[in-house]
């Protein structure tokens, strides 16, 4: 470069931002041109971070983070930065394919959309013919267009509308409502006192909760707790890690409520004047000494009995984090009552550092005509096995077995949306012989999931940059209301989920259930929003957020908590109605015997779900997952690093490298999740590597139906 | 430690670069020396004289392969960068090629550069001005003392110069020594002096007791100087901050230790040394007659070159995989 | 220290970087988003995170170090380039003027911080620009805007009102390997 030109470069950029390391905003463009982006909204995890993407000549170059929304604080994580990979990843699906030779051997036949929309048609038709509508099954993750997609399979008269959280925070949900009467939000920026089990923030990102802990543009300023059977990089942030015997939270718990119940640490006032069946718990806890939980967790009782006290201290600073994922054990319901107890006897509840109430951002409403509700009952049969939990979602493990068994009703299509069950749920196996049975299963996917490789149809769906999707409302401390817009058209012959919907439901005769656009459904949610010009104000920025907390509402005394006494519920009505215990009982987990490991699961920053692994920028760093053994158990194996090992469970068998490593109790072993994928067009992590669904066992937890991931024992031999 | 980025065309144009310092080196000296107003060992100057261009020129070649935009090699004459050894070094090479080329046509018959003057085809040749076919012609054997004289600088530039390379790089510790690139220079020399040692063998013509004492003095003594360097070059290391001391792990309990002590230490100096040294023995104690082997001889000279090529992949190499981390 | 050794005229700017270590939870973000901006190919990086791990079961230690070009007061890498194709600017950003380079390597030799590397597709040497191209716009580099816990402060040293500069001014750090004589401009707060 010329000297005076890069003065002159100088110079300029001086004049429009003079303290720039100060400043992290960046100036939002005024008019048509997008300086510094269109304003959008990721995807690639459920956290839905706001983007600026930058677009040059029709090309996506970069994706920015939006500073505007308070949830995502300014960030934009590895993940989000490689979703313009995804765009343009040759081995996406470009446009419809119908199966042509058997399920699975990868023979595809290019169609048309109309074509694909009427053979699916025909199928659905059929089966509704003969199993009446019944007898499909609509599954799908969340996602901004889901609802469409859930609307069809209602409105096309099937009860069985399954949604992803059974296989995800179902059982964190429901212990913290039936306790609140709602789900709250964790105050981790302004916390004192933080004890996280399991919940790996800093490697499974949650927005704002992440970089709340860490400290981002402040210091961190929490003390931070930590148990997990793995050194995990939460744990190597924490100010202690505790490699707890997996298990055994609700011991851990309780002992810390018998210490800060017998020692009178808890919040008289709060407890007294907003919650009912104290005494009942103070009884309960009595035999649960920091000496008896010593015994059950291997955490010395001087420490359970010391972070007790110093929880209660800084309280209502102090929280006991819920952690968000799927359940680990079959008691995990009532593991996360136990956690919401403590919090909720140390008065946390509704005030800075807390626990806090989430504020919502209001948002119109489009209005559908309304379907018929269905005739038959759902086939997981939720109401009766599950009562406390949510019916609409469903609980997806007691699904499947029904489905298999043909209980109470057989079901032989199975629709799918944005979900990759093969690796999703447990057992393999057995979501394999599911798919087996089915006479017709459709996938909507943005590229070939193994799911997908064993459908009869695939529908491409636009991916996330090429689409304009419905205002999402984040509830939270600082609520979000976000949008995401269409950055480039969609670069092949592909369709949103709502295009997909409407299609389908022309051919199935459920036109008027359908009959408005995208950008219609957009306008009359955008005309509620807390702004001016609400829908312009999105297309420019975004996002409409709340940047002021607030707390203390419902600590009025006149405010009524939605539950069954109106007030935090302590001991349970509801679940000893239910017949479930209504405190916290804790029973002795059945340990690994017979040489065999404990299998546990978790994420990493760079990769959350299975679809993230064949991503390059990401699968760079994740080139391969392996199975962590601590050093002790694998001398006595002869195991050493990059060894290869046969992993079994008592349902199926895996082939995976070692990776010796003291990050990992003795009694454990991990794997990654997202590799040993069957379909060849992912081919980075195709054949390479592991996948821990096939070695998981079906179980779940018993009030909330949720799967849980940790009960699997398996066997490791060196090959 | 991350991957080597200097490779073995890189090793071999060190070598061949140091190779054709040697050989020009050795030559100048057998020119210089004078026996009743000639050179006192015309074969050894003249067979120097002849191979020296070569080497260095492959080398250039070599070093030219190397770079990731070949075509564009031209570049680094376009600039002169004064600190940037490589700058420097491509100067000195180029001039060296030249000067080379130079003072191995003062050492052609005029029969030979007829012939070579007689292989330009027809066409072009008549298309060269006589005046400069003339001055092609030039018999430039009055010139040879001249151009050794000003080949001693410029030849020992190129040989110092492949060591300044690396020793100029402050980030390698186990480069970053002045030692290395005397430790080069020796080792080029002494390169150069083998090479003639079996080029003068290998020659129809027989080897004169003369020459050989001639060669076998100057390697012997530059491989004892080699020696007087590398070990300074390791005690001082040891001795030396814990990046150098590191680094030397390399070669001393590394991956380059087999192949630095056996190969390069102990075959591709020691022994050829020692055979030399036998083979002299009456020389230097006076005692008995110096007679030639030529197959030590040869072994000698061949191992010298080995140890050379060695000396030059154990620094490229093991230098890269040291730093400061 | 090294910052004493800089021009301090007001006029002259001199970038560089602050790194919260401690803060950095190995996410990659910074490593994608350097990709992404500057069309990084597969298997090479202009910025990394190095991982340390220590102690024993259950005393584990595990620390996170995210590097890349330190812009040098004295960059060795400029030093020995035959071409000139390094160069740095006069706000101390070190960059490689991509048509001189003839892909010698020696900078990349000569880097004590590993910092530079060949690229496979342009046969060019590439390295850190401090995204010298948005920095031009007034804005900070890509790894700084997009780290989800701020571990980067970029800045201009000579800005008594930048945060970096404050964050030197109040603030224990170090620079690494200063006996390299480059004067690394990553600052490293202890």
């Amino acid at each position: 470069m010329e000297r005076r030109t890069f003065m002159e470069i100088i110079g300029a950029g001086s004049m429009i931002l003079p303290p720039l390391a100060c400043n992290f905003r960046r100036p939002v463009a005024a008019g048509p041109t997008f300086l510094d982006g269109i304003a959008t909204t990721c995807e690639l995890c459920p956290n839905k971070c706001s983007v600026l993407a930058v677009v040059k000549d029709g090309h996506i170059t970069k994706l920015n983070p939006n500073p505007e929304n308070p949830k995502s604080r300014g960030m934009l994580c590895a993940r989000g930065n490689a979703a313009v990979q995804q765009v343009y990843d040759p081995d996406r699906l470009k446009q419809p394919l119908i199966r042509v030779g058997a399920r699975g051997e990868g023979k595809w036949r290019p169609a048309s959309w109309d074509e694909a929309f009427d053979y699916t048609a025909k199928k659905l038709s059929d089966i509704k013919a003969k199993h009446g509508p019944e007898g499909t099954l609509w599954s799908s993750t969340e996602g901004f267009q889901e609802i469409f997609f859930k609307n069809l399979g209602q409105a096309f008269g099937s009860p069985n509308v399954m949604r992803h959280p059974s296989l995800c925070l179902a059982s964190v949900n429901l212990a913290y409502s039936m306790t609140f009467g709602t789900v709250p939000s964790f105050d981790l920026l302004n916390a004192d006192y933080v004890i996280m089990s399991g919940a790996n923030r800093f490697e499974s990102i949650i927005t704002p909760d992440t970089m709340d802990l860490i400290g981002g543009t402040m210091e961190r300023k929490a003390k931070l707790i930590y148990l997990d059977p793995r050194f995990t990089v939460t744990a190597s942030k924490a100010d202690e890690w505790y490699p707890i015997k997996p298990g055994t939270d609700m011991a851990f718990i309780l002992a810390m409520m018998n210490v800060i119940i017998t020692e009178n640490r808890y919040d008289k006032a709060f407890v007294e004047s907003v919650t009912v069946g104290f005494e009942q718990l103070a009884e309960h806890v009595k035999p649960y000494t920091p000496e008896w939980a010593e015994g059950e967790t291997e955490i010395p009782a001087q420490d359970i009995a010391r972070i007790a006290r110093a929880f209660s201290d800084a309280a209502p600073r102090a929280v006991f984090y819920a952690g968000r994922r799927s359940s680990w054990y079959q008691n995990d319901f009532q593991m996360r009552r136990a956690q919401a107890l403590l919090n909720a006897i140390v008065g946390n509840w509704d005030r800075q550092g807390g626990m806090v109430p989430n504020q919502k951002i209001a948002k119109g409403e489009f209005l559908v005509l309304p379907w018929d509700d269905p005739k038959a009952s759902r086939v997981d049969e939720v109401e009766k096995a599950f009562p406390l939990a949510s019916a609409k979602d469903g609980v997806y493990l007691p699904l499947r077995e029904n489905v298999l068994k043909g209980q109470p009703y057989p079901v032989k299509g199975w629709m799918i949306y944005k979900q990759d069950p093969l690796h999703a749920l447990p057992d393999q196996g057995k979501t394999m012989k599911m798919l087996d049975q089915m006479e017709f299963v459709g996938v909507i996917d943005i590229a070939m999931s193994d799911t997908a490789w064993y459908a009869d149809v695939v529908f491409p769906e636009s991916h996330y940059l090429e689409r304009t999707d419905p205002i999402e409302v984040m509830p939270g401390i600082w609520p979000a209301a976000v949008y995401r817009q269409q950055v480039v058209k969609p670069i092949h012959d592909t369709k949103p989920c709502l295009e997909i919907a409407q299609g389908l439901a022309k051919r199935l005769g459920l036109s008027d259930y359908f009959d408005y656009t995208i950008e219609q459904w957009v306008e009359a949610e955008a005309k509620e929003l807390p702004v001016q010009n609400g829908l312009a104000h999105m297309k420019q920025r975004g996002v409409v957020a709340v940047s002021q907390p607030k707390y203390g509402a419902t600590l009025n005394p006149v405010h009524r908590f939605l539950t069954k006494s109106g007030k935090i519920e302590i001991f349970s009505e509801r679940l000893k109605e239910a017949g479930q215990d209504p405190l916290p009982v804790y029973t002795t987990p059945v340990q690994p015997s017979g040489g065999r490991f404990r299998l546990v699961l978790g994420r990493k920053a760079t990769i959350t779900h299975a679809t993230l692994t064949n991503l390059p920028w990401l699968h760079e760093h994740n080139p391969e997952n392996d199975l962590w053994i601590h050093p002790e158990p694998a001398a006595k194996l002869n195991i050493r690093s990059g060894d290869l090992l046969d992993v079994s469970s008592s349902v199926g068998q895996v082939r995976i490298k070692a990776r010796v490593t003291q990050e990992i109790r003795p009694d454990c072993v991990f794997m990654l999740h997202g590799f040993g994928k069957k379909s060849p067009w992912l081919k980075r992590v195709h054949n390479v590597g592991a996948a821990d669904s096939v070695l998981l066992e079906t179980a779940w937890d018993k009030v909330s139906g949720n799967a849980a991931m940790h009960e699997t024992f398996v066997k490791v031999v060196k090959v | 430690m991350r991957e080597p980025v200097w490779e073995f065309l890189i090793v071999n144009y060190l070598f061949l670069g140091g190779l054709s310092a040697g050989l020009y080196f050795a030559s100048a000296l057998a020119t210089w020396i004078q026996e009743d107003g000639h050179s006192a060992y015309p074969r050894i100057a003249r067979w120097g004289a002849v191979l020296a261009p070569w080497p260095v020129s492959l080398g250039s070649a070599l070093l030219v392969l190397d770079l990731g935009q070949p075509f564009r090699f031209w570049k680094i004459f376009f600039h002169f960068r004064w600190r940037s050894p490589m700058s420097i070094g491509s100067w000195l090479l180029v001039a060296f090629t030249f000067l080379s080329l130079a003072y191995l046509w003062s050492w052609l018959e005029q029969s030979e550069r007829q012939s070579l003057l007689a292989r330009i085809p027809e066409k072009i040749r008549t298309r060269i001005p006589v005046r400069v076919r003339g001055w092609l012609d030039l018999d430039a054997s009055a010139w040879r003392r001249n151009l050794a004289m000003l080949g001693f600088p410029i030849a020992v530039g190129v040989g110092i110069y492949t060591g300044v390379l690396l020793g100029a790089v402050q980030a390698r510790p186990f480069w970053n020594t002045n030692l290395v690139a005397q430790m080069f220079l020796f080792s080029a020399l002494s390169s150069g002096t083998a090479a003639l040692v079996v080029a003068r063998l290998l020659d129809q013509e027989p080897v004169e007791l003369k020459e050989m004492r001639f060669l076998y003095s100057m390697d012997i003594t530059l491989i004892v100087l080699e020696l007087f360097i590398v070990l300074p070059y390791l005690i001082h290391g040891e001795l030396s901050s814990l990046a150098v001391k590191h680094a030397l792990a390399q070669v001393l309990g590394g991956p380059f230790t087999i192949v630095f002590w056996m190969f390069f230490m102990g075959v591709g100096l020691l022994l050829p040394l020692a055979i030399e040294l036998y083979e002299f023995k009456p020389v230097i104690l006076g005692k008995g007659t110096f007679h030639i082997q030529p197959r030590w001889a040869l072994t000698a000279g061949g191992l010298v070159l080995f140890g050379g090529y060695m000396l030059r992949y154990v620094f490229v190499f093991a230098g890269q995989a040291t730093g400061f981390r | 220290m090294a910052t004493k050794t800089l021009k301090t005229a007001q006029s002259i700017r001199r970038f560089a970087m602050v790194i919260d270590a401690k803060k950095c939870i190995n996410c990659k973000a910074c490593v994608v988003a350097c990709k992404a901006e500057n069309q990084v190919p597969l298997g090479v990086f202009r910025n990394w995170i190095g991982e340390e791990a220590s102690g024993e079961y259950p005393r584990l230690r595990m620390s996170f170090d995210p590097e890349q070009c330190h812009h040098c007061a004295d960059p060795s890498c400029v030093r020995v380039c035959p071409t000139g194709a390094s160069w740095q600017r006069e706000d101390g950003i070190v960059l490689v003027k991509e048509d001189d380079c003839i892909g010698c390597k020696y900078c990349i030799i000569a880097c004590p911080y590993d910092a530079r590397y060949h690229n496979p597709e342009t046969h060019t040497v590439g390295k850190c620009t401090f995204c010298s191209h948005r920095v031009d716009r007034g804005e900070v580099p890509a790894c700084v805007e997009t780290c989800p816990s701020k571990v980067r402060v970029f800045g201009d040293l000579n800005d008594p009102k930048s945060q970096l500069h404050q964050l030197l001014a109040t603030r224990r750090y170090e620079v690494k390997n200063p006996q390299t004589g480059n004067g690394p401009q990553l600052y490293y707060l202890l």
